[in-house]
């Protein structure tokens, strides 16, 4: 009996002191110390950190998602991460859809009318940044797919000289033009904007 | 004497008690296969709403046409009208009526430190029924108790077969200190920590994640060393000991008015009733307690129906060997000899 009391105190101490280092220990495991993925968070989302605080991780943005384009994580984001949705553009970018907000029942992910004014303004997932070096249009080659990919044309973004892209204020994020890009690697990236309110 | 004679028809339970357990069985069966039709239906409702049929490998469309045909008496427009179908017993809405586990409610309150009532309410419906039915959820809905009780039910069958399987019993307040230390970790970690421990949850998770993810995540790892432990080291050992849903509910239900007592005239202490019991309980002893989930397994196993519901805030209190049973008719029979003795003199 005094064995099984000592294994019981021994493993509950050892569970409480991977509890506390669980987060870094996850980030160390997974990553060995390289940086996060790059990642968006659904449309309407909250700030991160408010974000985390506030999903469940029930997955039913992932669920009524009509693109596919949510998916969920696993600890390679930290251990308060865990199971909270997120989008990689270049997999599969948004379509502005605004379903997942509609459906998250905890506001982690505000509801947003599916109309243009409320999405320019509600919502940041991130902005277009375009990659002179590699973008085919900036060489010279007439591309303008990412204009084309864009489901806010010349409010998000506009084509000059040569259909070469040019990312406007309206930009959300929605990362379709990254999603769209025929170069490899591409030459349109969001990058994302995790510090909205 | 007059307590030796029985009047049957007095404590005779309601004969659709026993057939209970089936009903239970049957709604455990079909929230599971809720769990496993749900992102089935998603998956059918992106190839709807993406137009592309043609472009389906041959699974694909056959998970798309076992899907038209399941859901096409039921909805006309897939594409809206599959969005009322969402979600797990974590969470998820349900022909458009949004239901939420009250510990996803309570950890994500204490998370985010904030009262977001929409979706307080969402788990109103089922506080009202814990407080009236008890832990129902744990034997009636949980798609984990699903599988856990088919779990029990293969160490039984492995211990017919002649192997060792752990019965060990600790501290069923156990869980109550899982709850308030998950609690204090999403204080601390501002996340709510208990998705990532709570069975139902994960699984609920996980099979959406196989499904229409294309794999398991890291949560079924989880959900197996639970299996494992409740096979090899204590049976039910999750729910009995860990589960820190089943805390909430056991509290939420502590004064639950749905109980199930003895009815000692006709209990034959053959203690079927406690070896039956998944939650480790001991109604022979009439100790059913806070953590009963009104599972009716031991009303469906007992052979003398001493068991019955009834309406209650409390517990009766120990009632003693059973009328039937070999103690209580020795003791009754010293009882008469002395009154016989006393009468003689």
């Amino acid at each position: 009996m005094k064995r099984r009391t000592f294994v019981k105190s021994v493993s509950l101490g050892a569970a409480a002191i991977g509890l506390s280092l669980s987060d870094s220990l996850a980030a160390e495991l997974s990553f060995g110390g390289s940086a996060p993925p790059r990642y968006l968070r659904p449309p309407g989302a909250r700030a991160e950190g408010d974000f985390e605080s506030t999903c469940i991780r029930c997955g039913q943005c992932g669920e009524v998602c009509p693109n596919r384009c949510i998916q969920f994580f696993e600890l390679e984001n930290g251990m308060s991460s865990y199971g909270t949705p997120y989008i990689i553009p270049r997999d599969q970018a948004c379509i502005l859809c605004m379903k997942c907000g509609e459906v998250c029942p905890t506001d982690a992910i505000e509801p947003v009318e599916r109309l243009m004014e409320p999405i320019l303004e509600q919502v940041k997932m991130g902005k277009a940044v375009v990659d002179e070096n590699l973008c085919l249009s900036f060489q010279g080659k007439t591309c303008g797919v990412c204009y084309r990919a864009c489901p806010l044309q010349d409010v998000a973004i506009r084509t000059g000289l040569l259909e070469q892209p040019h990312v406007l204020d309206g930009c959300v994020g929605c990362g379709l033009c990254e999603r769209s890009c025929i170069q490899l690697p591409q030459a349109i990236r969001i990058i994302p904007d995790y510090s909205h309110a | 004497m007059n307590n030796t004679v029985i009047d049957k028809n007095a404590h005779q339970p309601l004969f659709l008690w026993k057939h209970l357990n089936k009903l239970r069985w049957l709604s455990l069966t079909t929230v599971f296969a809720m769990l496993v039709l749900i992102p089935f239906l998603h998956v059918y409702q992106t190839f709807v709403s993406a137009h592309t049929y043609d472009l389906l490998s041959v699974s694909e469309k056959q998970i798309f046409d076992t899907m038209e045909w399941l859901s096409s008496p039921f909805i006309s427009d897939p594409e809206e009208q599959l969005d009322a179908l969402k979600g797990n017993t974590w969470s998820g809405s349900f022909g458009g009526v949004q239901l939420s586990d009250p510990l996803a409610v309570l950890g994500q309150i204490v998370s985010s430190q904030a009262f977001y009532w929409p979706f307080i309410l969402t788990a109103l419906i089922p506080v009202v029924l814990t407080v009236f039915f008890g832990r129902f959820f744990c034997g009636w809905i949980c798609p984990a108790t699903f599988l856990y009780e088919l779990n029990s039910n293969l160490g039984v069958l492995l211990r017919k077969s002649g192997l060792h399987i752990g019965n060990r019993r600790f501290d069923r307040r156990l869980k109550y200190l899982v709850l308030a230390i998950g609690l204090v970790v999403a204080v601390v970690s501002g996340s709510v920590a208990f998705a990532a421990i709570y069975p139902p949850a994960v699984i609920g998770r996980e099979i959406y994640y196989a499904i229409a993810l294309g794999g398991f995540g890291s949560g079924i790892v989880f959900f197996l060393l639970t299996l494992l432990l409740d096979l090899l080291v204590t049976r039910r050992g999750f729910c009995r000991y860990l589960c820190p849903g089943g805390a909430l509910y056991s509290l939420l239900g502590r004064f639950r008015l749905l109980r199930i007592k003895r009815i000692v005239e006709s209990c034959n202490d053959c203690a079927k009733c406690t070896a039956v019991c998944e939650f480790g309980l001991d109604p022979l002893h009439d100790q059913f307690g806070q953590e009963c989930n009104n599972c009716t397994a031991c009303i469906a196993v007992c052979p003398t129906e001493a068991m019955t519901f009834y309406f209650s805030p409390r517990d009766i209190a120990n009632q003693g060997p059973g009328h039937l049973g070999r103690k209580y008719r020795q003791q009754n029979t010293l009882i008469n000899q002395a009154e016989k003795t006393i009468d003689d003199k």
